[in-house]
Parts: C-alpha cells; structure tokens; sequence
C-alpha cells in the first residue's frame, strides 16, 4: 500500500501535532490579563463599529455573480490554448464564435446597468 | 496511481453526503451547497474513469460539468435573493404558500 | 462537415441574442411588437427545419435525423402556440417581455439540441441550457411570492435530478468507455451479462428522467411550480419540458440501452403505474384548474410510458402522435386559462361556473381540450392513446393497459367535472368576457390541430413512424 502518500500522511501528523502542542504550551506560559479592548474583534487596528452580520450592498452580489459566469467559461480557453497548433483554424474560429457569445453577455450586463456602482 | 476502486468509492460516500445533505437541511443556501457536492463527487468519478481508461471524453465532460454548475448557481442565487426579499429567510420550510 | 444542419438552431439562438440585446438598449418597451418578433423567429426556424437533411456532425455528436427533426417540430410548435397565446398576458402582467421571450428561444433551442444529442456530453449539455432557462422562466414574476416559491422548488429538485442523471452518466461511461451513444450501446451488447454498476445507473437515470417527466414517485415539484409560476410558462412547460425528457430519455434507452432492455423494462413499468394512479386519483381532489392540469399530466406522462416499457417501433410511433395531440389540447387549455384569468383574476375550477353563458366559444374550445385530454374519439387525444395503448398490449402487457384503462375512466371524472361547471352551473355574473385576437388566433390553431389529428390520423401516422426507423429493435 505504498503509493509515497506515507510521507505525506506523516507531515499532516506532525503538523496537527505541532499546532495542537504550540497553542497549549503557550497558554500554559503567558500571562492571562484579560480587558475589554482585547477581547474585541480585531478590525485591522482600528476600533470596530457595529455588528458583523450587515446586510450587504447587493452591487456587491451583482459583480460577483458576473464575476463566477465570466470566470469558469477560461476553463475551456485554456486546453485550447495548450493545444492551439495542433487545433488550427477551425478551432480559431470555434473559439471566436465563443467568446462572442461572451461578448454579447457582458453587453447585456453592461446594458442593463450592471457594471456601473449604485449605493 | 491509485486503484480506480479508491476514487470510486470515495466519490460515492461524497455523493451518498450530497444527497444526505440535499434531504436532511432545511436551509435553501445550504441545500445548493450540497447540489455542488453532489456535481463534483460526480466530476471525481468521472476524472477516476477517465485516467483509468485513458480517454479524455471523461475530462471534457468536467469541464463541461462545472460550466453548467456555475450557470446554475448564478441562477440558484438570485432566485434565493429574491426568495429573501420576500420572506426574511430562506428556511424551506417556510416555503409553503402552496400545497395540495 | 455539413454544417447547414445546424442552421435552424442556430437561427434561433442568434434571434434570442438580438432580442435580448436590443431590448436592454432600447429606452421604452413594447411587449407586442417583442412578442411578434419572437414569433417570426420561431416560424422562421420552423419553416428552415423542413429543409434540413439527414446527417451528422463532430462525430456524432450532433446528429439530424427523422427522429430529431420530428422532436425538434414539437419544441417549436409548443413555443409558437405558447407565445401567441401569451402576448397579451405578457404586455398586461410582465415586466422584461425581452428576456422572457428570449429564455423561451434559448430553452427551445437547448430542446433542438438535446434532440440532435448523440452523445452523453452535448446530452448533458441541452439539457441543462433548457432546464436553466426554465428555472428563471418559473420565478419570473418575481413581486409574485407564488412565481418565487416555484421557481425555488423546481430548481433545488431539477439541479438535485441532474446530479443524479449525471452520477449515472458517469457510470455508463465508466462501465462502457464511451461517450458516444451508438458507441455505447455496441458495447453493452457485446459484453454478455449486466454488471451491477449497470443496474445502478438505470435506476439513476430513470430517477433523473421520472424527474423531467415528472413521473410519480418523482412529482412533488410538478403541482407547486405549474401553480406557481406564470400561466404561459406552465403551458409550455407541461409540453415541452416533458417532451424534451422523452426525447433523451427514449434516445438513450431505445438506442445505447436496448442491449440490457430486461433490466429496466419492470423500472419502467412499476414509475408508469404509479405515475397513472397517482396522476389521476389525486387531480380529483384539485380545487385550481393549473393544479388539476398539473396531475393530468403526471397521468399523461404514465400512459406514455406504458407504451414505452414495450419497447417497440409503435412506442415510439405512439408516443409521437400523442405529444402532438397532447401539445395543442394541453397548451390551448392553458390558454383559455390565461384568457380566464386575464378577465376574472382567478384560477378556481368553481369560478368556471356558467361560462357557457358568459362566452360560449370558450366554453366549447375548452370541452374539446377536456374530451381530448380523457380521449374521446374524433379528438387527437382518442388515437393518441389509441396507439399507445396498442403498443402495449402488442407486447402482451395486458396488467398495465388495463390499469391504463382503468385510470382514463377515473379521469373522466375531473376533465368531466370542468365540462360540466361551465355548461350548467349558473353564472355568478353576466359580464361577457372579451377575448383578444392572439388568443382567439392560439384557440383555433390548438381546437383545428386536435380535430385535425383526431379525424384524419394518417399523415401524422405516417410521420410518427418515419421517427420511428432510426431505432433497430
């Protein structure tokens, strides 16, 4: 049952060890004097207003959808591109038809006012 | 390279949780979450038969699979915000208006 | 390579993409002239697929044949009907007339394909583009709670069913290492004996299917979304959505399946049986008329598959014919529930009362959907089932036809019911209801259709059974 994943399998041994032994060891060792600003959310340095749970501008949610459509589709840009010479036109122009199709998607998004801010 | 029965295996126990999930929660975000797993237990049998038979159909076939995944949680998405906009949640549950 | 096969697809998407297009930069919107341009689409694509030959492309992967083109007709007859009859529902109710028409072109062309389909990935594919666009089809009312709820329902339960389409996919094609569906069933055949793994994909694909179908046990979604969502949308998606199941699901079984036909003939027939009483007993109990269509064709789609478990050239046949007649009496039903609803607000089967006195064409265009809905003979629904049944008992399942004969009796009761409430019950109001051109234009094409096929069967016959010759039985 050698398949070099051994090694593997010993380095996620050691590091589970090693995180689980540095956390105790510390709170064993440092002092414990516990305050109000310390125990806040830390907010890169700066001192936190409100609540995590807010609601989110939905421009947000807009961009992101636009964002996970545009993304998957380089999935199939990319053996295309590997493969580019062997392929030759006809791929070329398979690819073109594509990515206009793309094109006229984020035409309608832009169109439709996705692509501009609004708050 | 690994036997074919290990990736076949795991890919089911990860498809018998997908469907677990997709009966057992009650909440619409987290039964879409369940759906990709489902998908991608399905990509890893299909990438497992793929290596072990060497032919590349099975590859295409992911590629294709995870298009389609992202069209579907583009749409899946805004229907759940809109479903929110309507009801504060999205217990499904409370997803009741009509029944028979 | 002779790409003009792909023309009338192709046409059709293009038109899709210029109407959506266009109407995100237009200022004002004007849902007839949109609903008029999307029609001349679809009769274009229609008029083009008469001159398409036979043929396939990409090895295989798109293939055009009598079968495909006869599916493909289907497809684009449902559409143009259902946006005929919706024109006036659209410009009075809906917002974004562009996209809808636009999801309805780019769910009819996912249908073309997934006909054309002759391999698993571009299956997989089709079917996904149509069910996607159906998903935001259903939720598109989007003030509307109902229209929202429907589309939540049948996209957790469509995308869940395609998951597990896909697993047994991924079986099939690890059992047979092919994508290609002749490839496939060459394979299958040749290897002697089933596997289990070969077991467990039939049950995955008869689950994924029975979805699409909505054949019980796998029709919870059905009734909710065809209440829920917009009534043009529930009539297209009665017909064409169930059509584009059968269209994959016969292709795979008929053509890649047929080696290991033993296994999944008794699947079939027990998701039939229990899709004709469940249909049927429960659409007695339904109070709303979209309800009550909605368990009509979980019943529909059960004596569909009563012909189908025998496996023969006639099943095929069969089923043709009776998606034809089932196409325009289901869809003009659908649109006389637009026309009635658009007048009186409600969809109650008791609010029908007295129409015979309030507009006697409608009342008597929807008794002849209703009688070819039970198949009554001089109606398409008659030979339909005619054929469907005949298929069966040439086979020699007689258990089946006779629960299929059985069922169609209790049908009468709640297609009867309707009749019966709008020609002698009084009328709660004497208000005529007017009805505009399109629908009268959507009423009379469906009424002539399901006379037409009822009265002087043989050239849909004809047709029926050219689909029919490209699978080797």
């Amino acid at each position: 049952m050698d398949y070099g994943y051994g090694l593997i399998g010993i380095f996620i041994l050691f590091g589970i060890v090693f995180v689980i032994f540095t956390i105790f060891f510390a709170g064993l060792l440092r002092p414990q004097r516990p305050n109000k600003t310390k125990l806040e959310n830390y907010e890169c340095g700066e001192a936190p207003m409100g609540g995590a749970w807010i609601q989110y501008n939905v421009g947000f949610y807009i961009y992101a959808l636009i964002f996970v459509i545009f993304d998957v589709e380089v999935v199939f840009l990319f053996p295309w591109a590997v493969a580019f010479k062997q392929l030759g036109l006809f791929a070329l122009i398979e690819m073109l038809i594509f990515i206009a199709i793309l094109i006229a998607g984020l035409a309608y998004a832009w169109k439709k006012g996705a692509l501009t801010w609004e708050s | 390279m690994a036997p074919l029965a290990n990736y076949l295996v795991l890919a089911a126990i990860l498809f018998a949780l997908g469907v677990w999930g997709v009966l057992r929660n009650r909440n619409a975000l987290i039964i879409f979450m369940c759906i990709e797993l489902m998908l991608n237990a399905v990509n890893l049998t299909f990438m497992g038969f793929s290596a072990y038979l060497n032919d590349y159909s099975g590859q295409v076939f992911v590629f294709l699979i995870m298009a389609v995944a992202a069209a579907e949680v583009a749409v899946g998405l805004a229907i759940i915000v809109s479903i929110f906009r309507h009801k504060e949640n999205v217990n499904v549950d409370e997803i009741n208006v009509m029944k028979w | 390579m002779d790409y003009s096969l792909l023309i009338p697809e192709v046409v059709l998407f293009v038109w899709a993409l210029v109407l959506l297009l266009y109407n995100a930069s237009a200022k004002t919107e004007n849902p007839r002239a949109i609903g008029l341009f999307a029609l001349i689409g679809l009769v274009a694509a229609f008029v083009i697929l008469w001159f398409v030959p036979d043929g396939s492309l990409f090895g295989k992967t798109f293939i055009s044949d009598t079968y495909a083109r006869g599916f493909k007709m289907i497809f684009l007859l449902a559409a143009i009907v259902t946006v005929i009859g919706s024109v006036d529902f659209a410009s009075k109710h809906m917002k974004h007339t562009g996209e809808f028409y636009s999801l309805i072109m780019l769910c009819v062309t996912g249908m073309m394909f997934l006909a054309s389909a002759g391999e698993l990935i571009s299956l997989y594919v089709a079917l996904e583009l149509s069910t996607i666009s159906l998903y935001i089809l259903a939720a598109f009312l989007k003030k509307d709670l109902k229209s929202t709820e429907a589309g939540l329902k049948y996209l957790i339960l469509g995308a869940a069913s395609s998951g597990i389409l896909l697993y047994g996919l991924s079986l099939l094609y690890g059992l047979t290492g092919s994508t290609v569906l002749d490839e496939i069933g060459y394979r299958l055949f040749l290897n002697e004996g089933t596997t289990i793994a070969a077991v467990f994909a039939i049950v995955m694909f008869v689950a994924g299917f029975g979805f699409k179908l909505a054949a019980a046990p796998f029709h919870m979604w059905a009734p909710d979304v065809y209440e829920g969502a917009p009534t043009p949308v529930t009539a297209f998606l009665s017909v064409a959505s169930k059509a584009a199941g059968l269209v994959a699901f016969v292709r795979l079984f008929f053509n890649s399946l047929l080696a290991i036909k033993p296994e999944w003939v008794v699947i079939v027939e027990i998701v039939a049986i229990l899709a004709m009483v469940v249909g049927n007993v429960v659409a007695l109990l339904q109070k709303n008329i979209k309800r009550m269509l909605a368990y009509s064709s979980i019943a529909q789609v059960g004596y569909v598959l009563v012909a189908l478990s025998a496996g023969i050239d006639l099943s095929v046949t069969s089923m043709m014919i009776f998606l034809l007649a089932y196409l325009f009496a289901n869809i003009g039903a659908f649109i006389v529930v637009i026309a009635f609803s658009n007048a009186t607000g409600s969809d109650n089967i008791e609010d029908y009362s007295g129409l015979w006195k309030r507009k006697p064409s409608l009342a008597i265009v929807m008794t002849i959907y209703m009688l070819s809905l039970v198949g009554i003979p001089l109606t398409g629904g008659f030979i339909a089932k005619y054929f469907l049944f005949g298929a069966a008992v040439k086979e020699g399942l007689y258990t089946l036809v006779v629960i299929a004969i059985l069922t169609s009796v209790i049908s009468l009761f709640y297609y009867m019911n309707v009749v019966r409430i709008m020609m002698f019950r009084p009328a709660p109001s004497a208000d005529k209801i007017a009805l505009p051109w399109m629908i009268k234009l959507g009423l009379a094409i469906s009424v002539i259709m399901v006379l037409l096929i009822g009265i002087w069967p043989g050239p849909f016959y004809a047709w029926g059974q050219l689909a029919s010759t490209i699978f080797h039985f």
